[in-house]
């Protein structure tokens, strides 16, 4: 077995359709549509009163089961791509950051679980919408460094806001099964965030380079996850921050400010780069400077 | 109630624990550094087989599986030093060559058509010889100065046996035609070829009689 495992040879059964964050983006069923009124809606919030709500939530779990499966992947590659050793090179990593990832994976393949099941419940199937395989790609870096910070950090700390959300939305539906999981799987994520910290500080100690690269990397990956302002403090977008959460598993208030900056801006570009596409018919339209191009640069 | 201050045995009548064991602590070291080597190699392969398996259901089961025996790993290390190794690292190492090429050919499969492999390896040859490597250490060492020991044993023994039919199982579902059974049992004899070279995951005289 190869190390470092490519992002397009993601094994899946004949129900997966894989698909990059480019196309994602341009799907322009997904754009943040005006009124007919050609005001802005006040809110995009995934709230079961929207008309859309069930449709919506049904997308957001089928999104969080083909993430909890890349999780579980980058977890389990990180285990098996490096060497154990001291961690201070990029082609090591210490046997207890192995022993986490180890776990981690034991959590992610939970999670897995249990979005099959809550998605079987909601109605909707596997493979019943397309899998964005950006996630896997953060977790393939050569430096377990910026996996850590890809990853624990950015990924991670985006599914803290996505679980809050969803909890949130089954307090409002009255549906405590569907509460009732996303609060464990937010207990988890919360350590995985705070798991992630505690590596990358501990591995870049002496090195304060390299942590700067890793701190650089996680806020490209935190601009791709808010996947075009899909998730943002704005009431705009369908995925709230959740601020105090992040706080629990580690972010310091500056941190999570940056979150929200970074957010709102991909939330902005994603509006233009939306416009710009139906105006042009054009999905291939590339000059928005997307979070994609910001990974494949980083 | 009986009275509190009359003697009683140290032992109670049906606490049969021996103090004889086979292993010194030398031994048991050393066996426990080929443990948690050959633990590790394990761990490490299923979380990388878990991107290349398109069985959902395996996949599941990879990344389940590779925390156990990350933790059987985990056990060992904390063992090391305990039984007078300071440097665990040094006694991490694989029983023999043989043992080290074993793990090579595990690990070879990738492909996505090759799951019934890369589950053979894992589940008819790897975790049997543990179970018996296992088995036989905790029925052989002190069962009074060595008890740190057999309570670890038990808790892997515990998962692996779990795990091991977890795997049978998945094997048998994913075998549907006599040439996937010949493919399974040409793997597993070529792997078991090289574990009989090694003697085992702690060498010549894993289950005793060497």
């Amino acid at each position: 077995m190869r190390k470092f495992f490519p992002v397009e040879e993601l094994a899946r059964d004949e129900r997966f359709t894989q698909i990059t964050m480019r196309q994602s983006e341009a799907d322009p069923r997904t754009v943040l549509l005006a009124e007919p009124t050609g005001k802005r809606p006040k809110t995009n919030r995934l709230t079961p009163d929207r008309p859309d709500a069930s449709e919506a939530a049904r997308s957001l779990m089928h999104g969080i089961f083909v993430g909890e499966i890349q999780a579980l992947e980058g977890a389990g590659r990180t285990c098996f791509d490096f060497e154990t050793g001291s961690g201070d090179a990029p082609d090591t990593v210490p046997f207890a950051l192995k022993l986490d990832m180890a776990r981690q994976a034991w959590d992610e393949a939970r999670h897995v679980e249990i979005s099959v099941k809550l998605s079987d419940w909601m109605g909707s199937e596997i493979g019943q919408f397309a899998e964005n395989t950006v996630l896997f790609e953060v977790a393939c870096s050569n430096d377990p460094v910026l996996r850590l910070a890809g990853v624990n950090r950015a990924l991670e700390g985006l599914a803290i806001d996505v679980f809050t959300t969803m909890k949130e939305f089954g307090d409002m539906a009255g549906d405590p099964y569907l509460e009732f999981c996303e609060d464990w799987m937010l207990a988890d994520e919360v350590t995985h965030v705070k798991m992630g910290s505690d590596w990358l500080r501990r591995v870049t100690e002496n090195d304060p380079e390299r942590r700067k690269n890793a701190l650089e990397f996680q806020s490209v990956v935190d601009k791709i996850f808010s996947f075009g302002g899909t998730r943002s403090d704005s009431n705009e977008s369908p995925i709230g921050l959740a601020r105090r959460f992040r706080e629990l598993a580690g972010f310091t208030n500056t941190e999570v400010q940056e979150i929200a900056d970074v957010s709102l801006k991909a939330l902005e570009e994603r509006k233009a780069f939306s416009a710009a596409s139906l105006n042009d018919g054009d999905t291939e339209h590339s000059e928005t400077g997307t979070g994609t191009e910001q990974l494949a640069d980083a | 109630m009986a009275d509190p201050y009359k003697p009683r045995a140290p032992f109670a009548p049906w606490d049969r624990r021996q103090l004889p064991g086979t292993f010194d602590v030398e031994e048991t070291a050393r066996r426990v550094g080929n443990y948690k080597w050959a633990e590790m190699k394990l761990f490490e392969a299923l979380g990388g087989w878990v991107a290349t398996v398109p069985e959902l259901d395996v996949k599941m089961r990879l990344g389940t599986h590779c925390y156990h025996h990350a933790w059987h790993a985990e056990l060992w290390h904390k063992r090391l030093p305990e039984l007078r190794e300071m440097n665990p690292d040094r006694l991490t190492v694989p029983a023999n060559d043989a043992m080290e090429r074993f793990v090579e050919a595990l690990t070879e499969p990738e492909a996505a058509d090759q799951t019934i492999e890369k589950l053979v390896g894992v589940y008819r040859v790897f975790i049997p010889h543990f179970i018996a490597a296992y088995t036989y250490h905790r029925n052989n060492t002190s069962e009074i100065t060595d008890a740190p020991t057999i309570r670890s044993l038990n808790f892997a023994l515990h998962d692996e046996f779990d795990d091991w039919r977890d795997g049978e199982m998945m094997i048998q579902s994913l075998i549907e035609t006599p040439d996937e059974v010949d493919r399974a049992a040409a793997h597993q004899a070529k792997l078991e070829k090289l574990m009989l070279e090694a003697g085992g995951i702690a060498g010549p005289g894993s289950i005793g009689g060497q």
